[in-house]
């Protein structure tokens, strides 16, 4: 007997009644991100965040001074596995069922997101590139700005339900859609 | 409302981030005497003013600080790292 | 019905009138006016009744501090009272109804009061409802409540979403008056962030009433202008209607927006006001002062107002508060408005200036009477006439309004919410706002300053200074020109001695003069008492026009100084904050965030009921067709697992990895129990204490490889077991190379119990399970049937068979599907933490209902797993205390009732048979109980003085709370099993 499993996301019914056309406000909910957390331990730290960063198709999220997480919207967990490797001083924990990964964008994506959390998203103090764990309606989660208007929130798969309501809750006065998409 | 504590990993961040665990205390050697042991385990300062406490910064880097305040103004004097702190009294 | 509308002059926009109801009856008003400024452009002074004595009030300001007018607004579940009309913005279908009136607000039958006022003084319910004490809920609250009060609630639930948000900048500036205006051009052009928030909802503060010019413009010109550049600036940003309440710490500051409480048909999209808290690095107060009101007899008379509001109406609504008008002045603004009336058309007979001389111009036309004082007015519902005095003579001088000025205070409120006193100054007669270090100053007449001009270099001035502070080049400021600007100097005059009427010193708390003479009798003289005793700076206003009028009184009647008087406490919230507005979207579901399981659906479409688990939501049950309650289906479930097997979701559990050399040596010393030797592959049950010796959690580890082991945690302690790990690596042993990650939401985990649990997984699992391969307590990575690659876990909370199986949480409903189909035949079913409970109390197994804090290991019957030999662990030093170690603690037990047919319940106590009820017969007390459809009758679980010795014994199962006793045996906690040959089969 073989098992043929399906696979299924946790905004699946969430989802269902959005239609498909998105606003300038819009939250595109990546369907298989990969995600993975990278432990460092101790005395390895510069060393493991230096055999990260050459590493191709990517997002590396800083989470604490020696945590990261990895990041792939476009490659599956196991090619990212394949390419991490074994990282010498470096623990690698697949999360990519354990998280979700929401991108949210738009021109009213800071005034949206200054409801959701209380981390200052100026350019100037937030720049593009920058990732942070920090509570997002009331849920930990990290936080990257991926563009001068896109973030990208990665949340624990338990809350994500919750969180997505209240973010869309949120961007109720600039039309905020919400769909899937595939990277 | 609100108070705001500076995680050096972090940056600023509400307290809502943090949980507080109180007295930022050493523990005693394994085999320190009944004494110590007894006043780490129960017994407390408690003073009005300025005061060194364990936050964990449980929504960001989850890293224990100690954060040393007044706990009447709540001015904020310093926030370290407990492991630096601890591993370099060792 | 006569008009108070004057010509053209004011920001009302009169192209755009607007209807609206007063107590039933429509009115015109106009774009830009507020409630109270189109109520008195109809000739509607009367607006409101007093707390204590109904007396008609009008309006005595047109801002926030308004005491009088204060309505509900808005109908039914909308209905929104206290709202005070002065700040209220008119909208087309507005619906106002006044307060504390019974019939109506011309005739109230509660203004008998009045006639009682000798006794309705101060302190009157602490002397008159003492006793007895019974009453005071039953007959005197409410009838108080009735006769003396606000407006009613709606009792209907907020239809209104109401909503929080964050905001960061460099400079904060409150208030948008010339200081604020100023303040914020400067750090605006300097490239600051700058926010300008403001109460009104028109930015401009005091210069929209002003009829002075202001570089070479009309002063409205010159905030149009402002304002527009302002705009202009990407660094700053505009904050009409909203009002900053608080200063909290760190430079946090909490104001309130009100986004569409101005509309009438609130659109479903917007919050309806939403709470901001802002995050400055500096912050100017820019609020301006406010104008006493002077205190003599009739004061409260409707028409009676300060000079400033009545300046305000006519200036920037366009509205005569009367047709012929006197002033009573201590200072210029006194003569200011009666210019200004002048100008715009108003009759002004007579300015009675307190002081015997002063520079102030006197309008043409206007009788002047210096050296005097008002000591009574006439009329009902509007003043129709004041008695002056000068030297010993009276005479009635006839008019239909009143304004009155009695000098000036700064508004300091925020600067002293957190802990500072504003502090006197001989020099202002004032109040000034205090010094509170230098990322938080006032500017402006917030801090003194006395003219516009003084206020429009002061806010430039402090603003640029605070910019330069923080980095920013500085810009040169121009500082306008104001021309027709006047001396708002005053002499003080705190109230008018020998008043006939009452003369009110606290509006909207009725509070005379006579009030605060009594209290000082009484030995109330602390203002802090006298405040508690009278009532006086109570209530919605907090005091704000009469405070200060409070504490020169005060000093008067004991001969100080008002700095010896000091004030009272200054606390959040400036102005009344909603409670829609603090909870914001945290209501109904949204309270706190939830957490849904990955086998939620699975469950869901087996037929769960869930129970809240923390945030979770557990399936608790799984009823099938037929079954009437849920103790039916929580039996069938039982008895299946026991018979056939079950499939429950455990993925709530907390589950953490470790890495690391040191893990093993770690997680020695974090539990009890040896963990050195834990071979790979294998599980290991533990116990977690706290360094009191008290278990803090339990649960199983598992070794995956030399160096990576995964903890499984109690539900309710994921989190804290989580940080409690953390710390102590990081602040007890950060030597150790140990690191923790949790996975628990990468897990979909399924328990499958029951004598069928094998010949079901091994269907679904490709490796060998049997048992010589995967024994007890076995754990290791599995793949199944297919190729997904899983953990599995050979551990049991039921006592069966059992396994616990881990996949990747997207698959795991897919799963779940997969084990349910190959049990099919076998009799699965789905079971829910009901039934869980119920086989784990039937072998014994405890949960935090024993590990409640209070339990030691021993306790619990674990006495043997501690392993006092180790070196170190946390609990190792205090479990050896003489407390813990005592030979009458409380001792796990079974206990089953003599009687099959008999129940108890959980939190019952135990006692001795013939003992009576009392805490020294205590035997101890019962913390699990279950109906066991294994053994058919009721089971227990409890902890009992020495209870491992009393095996056999007969004891009484008390419970003083439901009622009711039974008798029970006490036996070994494991009724199922206790040779575990199920669990190790
Ligand atoms: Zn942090």
């Amino acid at each position: 007997m073989s098992l043929t499993l399906y696979h299924r996301h946790v905004l699946e019914d969430y989802l269902a009644g959005f239609g498909e056309k998105a606003n300038p406000n819009h939250i595109a909910v990546i369907r298989r991100p990969a995600i993975f957390s990278i432990l460092a331990h101790r005395a390895h730290e510069a060393a493991v965040e230096d055999a990260l960063k050459p590493v191709e198709g990517v997002h590396l999220r800083y989470c604490a001074p020696d945590e990261w997480l990895v990041v792939s919207t476009t490659l599956g967990a196991a090619v990212i596995e394949n390419r991490l490797g074994e990282i010498a001083g470096a623990s690698i924990v697949d999360q990519s069922d354990g998280r979700a990964l929401l991108r949210i964008h738009g021109p009213n994506v800071r005034k949206i997101l200054a409801k959701c959390v209380a981390v200052d998203l100026h350019a100037d103090a937030f720049a593009i590139g920058t990732s942070a764990n920090m509570l997002c309606c009331h849920v930990s989660v990290n936080l990257a700005r991926t563009g001068a208007d896109t973030f990208e929130i990665v949340v624990p798969r338990s809350f994500c339900g919750s969180l997505f309501e209240d973010v869309m809750e949120m961007g109720r006065e600039f039309a905020l859609t919400a769909a899937f998409a595939d990277s | 409302m609100a108070s705001l504590i500076t995680c050096p990993h972090c940056g600023t961040r509400p307290k809502e981030e943090f949980s507080i665990r109180g007295a930022a205390l050493k523990r005693p050697d394994p085999a320190a005497s009944e004494k110590d042991w007894h006043a780490y385990v129960y017994l407390r300062e408690n003073p009005k003013g300025r005061y060194q406490e364990y936050w964990h910064h449980a929504a960001g880097c989850r890293r224990w600080l100690i954060v040393e305040r007044d706990n009447v103004t709540h001015d904020v004097f310093a926030v370290s790292d407990a492991a630096a702190v601890r591993g370099a009294s060792e | 019905m006569t008009s108070y509308r004057l010509g053209s002059a004011g920001t009302v926009n009169r192209g755009q009138p607007l209807t609206f109801t007063f107590d039933g009856k429509s009115y015109k008003g106009f774009d830009g006016d507020t409630l109270a400024s189109a109520l008195l452009a109809n000739d509607q002074m009367l607006m409101g009744r007093s707390f204590k004595y109904h007396r008609p009030r009008g309006p005595v300001t047109a801002g926030s501090s308004e005491p009088n007018a204060l309505m509900t607004i808005g109908t039914g579940a909308r209905a929104e009272p206290n709202v005070r009309a002065t700040v209220a913005e008119l909208y087309n279908g507005l619906t106002a109804v006044s307060q504390n009136r019974w019939p109506s607000l011309s005739t109230d039958i509660g203004a008998i009061n009045g006639l009682l006022s000798p006794m309705l003084g101060a302190g009157f319910y602490y002397k008159t409802f003492m006793w007895p004490a019974a009453l005071w809920e039953k007959l005197y609250e409410p009838v108080i409540r009735r006769a003396a009060g606000l407006g009613k609630l709606a009792m209907q639930a907020d239809p209104d979403r109401y909503e929080k948000s964050w905001a960061h900048c460099d400079l904060l500036v409150i208030g948008s008056g010339p200081a604020g205006l100023m303040a914020a051009l400067a750090a605006g052009r300097a490239g600051a962030r700058v926010m300008l928030a403001d109460e009104g909802f028109l930015l401009g503060g005091s210069l929209l009433s002003e009829s002075a010019s202001v570089g070479g413009v009309s002063a409205l010109d010159f905030v149009k202008a402002a304002i527009e550049e302002l705009a202009s600036l990407p660094n700053v940003t505009l904050m009409p209607r909203t009002t900053v309440f608080g200063w909290y710490d760190d430079m946090v500051f909490g104001a309130v927006e009100r986004v569409q409480k101005h509309v009438a048909v609130p659109s479903p999209d917007l919050p309806m006001e939403r709470l901001w808290r802002i995050v400055a690095k500096r912050a100017i107060l820019a609020s301006g002062s406010e104008e006493r009101p002077l205190v003599f007899g009739g004061n409260d008379k409707p028409g009676v107002m300060t000079a400033s509001a009545m300046r305000t109406y006519a200036n920037r609504y366009g509205v005569a508060a009367g047709g012929k008008v006197a002033v009573f002045t201590n200072g210029g603004s006194g003569y200011r408005t009666a210019s200004d009336l002048i100008a715009a058309g108003v009759d002004v007979t007579t300015i009675i200036d307190a002081r015997a001389q002063s520079a102030d111009a006197v309008p043409e036309g206007v009788r002047m009477i210096r050296g005097g004082a008002v000591v009574d007015t006439k009329g009902r519902k509007r003043i129709d006439a004041l008695i002056a005095e000068r030297s010993g003579f009276q005479e009635e001088i006839a008019c239909d309004a009143l304004a009155m000025s009695g000098g000036w205070s700064p508004i300091v409120h925020l600067m002293c919410q957190r802990g500072a006193k504003p502090v006197w100054s001989d020099e202002a007669q004032a109040f000034l706002a205090p010094d509170v270090g230098s990322a938080f100053v006032a500017a402006g007449s917030a801090a003194g300053a006395q003219t516009i001009s003084a206020s429009l270099r002061d806010g430039a001035a402090k603003a640029a200074a605070l910019a330069r502070e923080l980095g920013f080049a500085a810009y040169e400021m121009n500082i306008p020109e104001v021309e027709g600007e006047y001396d708002p100097a005053f002499a003080p005059v705190w109230y008018v001695p020998g008043a006939k009427g009452k003369a009110f010193v606290d509006l909207q708390n009725d509070v005379a003069v006579s009030d605060l003479g009594l209290a000082q009798r009484e030995g109330f003289g602390h203002i802090e008492h006298t405040k508690r005793y009278t009532t006086a700076g109570m209530a919605t206003d907090q005091g704000k026009l009469g405070n200060v009028n409070t504490i020169g009184i005060v000093a008067g009647m004991r001969g100080v100084s008002p700095a010896q008087i000091g004030t009272t406490t200054f606390r959040p919230f400036y102005t009344p904050v909603s409670f829609g507005a603090l909870a914001g979207t945290s209501r109904g579901e949204h309270a706190a965030p939830t957490r849904t399981s990955p086998l939620h659906d699975w469950a869901k479409k087996n037929g769960a009921t869930f129970v809240e688990a923390g945030l979770w939501h557990r399936s608790s049950w799984f009823a099938r067709a037929g079954e009437r309650t849920w103790r039916e289906s929580v039996d069938r479930e039982v008895q299946t697992v026991r018979s056939n097997a079950g499939l429950c979701d455990v993925s709530t559990l907390g589950k953490i990895e470790i890495f690391g050399t040191g893990a093993a040596e770690f997680l020695n010393r974090v539990y009890c129990n040896n963990f050195l030797k834990l071979p790979v592959g294998k599980a290991r049950y533990g116990l977690m204490l706290r360094e009191d010796g008290m278990i803090l959690d339990d649960g199983t580890t598992s070794r995956l490889s030399e160096n990576h082991y995964v903890m499984t945690t109690t539900t309710a302690y994921a989190g804290e077991v989580m940080a409690h790990l953390e710390f102590a690596a990081q602040t007890f042993w950060p030597e150790l190379d140990v690191r923790f990650v949790s996975v628990t939401d990468q897990w979909a985990q399924m328990s499958l119990a029951g004598p069928k649990a094998r010949t079901i997984m091994s269907r679904v699992v490709e490796d060998d399970i049997s048992d010589a391969a995967f024994p007890y307590l076995g754990a290791r990575a599995v793949t199944l049937r297919g190729g997904l690659k899983a953990r599995l876990f050979r551990i049991s909370f039921s006592g069966e068979l059992a396994y616990e199986l881990a996949v990747p949480s997207g698959y795991g409903e897919a799963v779940a599907d997969a084990i349910m189909e190959a049990g099919r035949d076998e009799g699965i079913c789905a079971y829910g933490v009901e039934a869980l409970n119920v086989l784990r109390i039937e072998k014994g197994f405890v949960t935090h209902s024993e590990i409640d804090g209070r339990t030691t290991p021993d306790d619990l019957g674990f006495g043997r797993m501690m392993a006092m030999q180790k070196p170190d662990f946390i609990g190792k030093r205090q479990s050896s205390r003489f407390g813990l170690t005592a030979a009458d603690r409380l001792q796990l037990v079974g206990l089953r009732p003599l009687e099959k047919l008999e129940e108890f319940s959980a939190g019952a106590h135990l006692l001795k048979e013939d003992a009576t009820p009392a805490m020294a017969n205590d035997q101890g007390w019962v913390s699990s109980v279950c109906q066991s459809p294994t053994l058919g009758h009721t089971i227990g679980l409890a902890l009992m003085k020495s209870g491992r010795e009393r095996y056999g014994e007969t004891i009484v199962v008390w419970d003083g709370l439901r009622g009711g006793q039974v008798l029970a045996q006490v036996c070994p906690p494991v009724f199922v099993d206790p040779e575990n040959r199920k669990l190790q089969g």
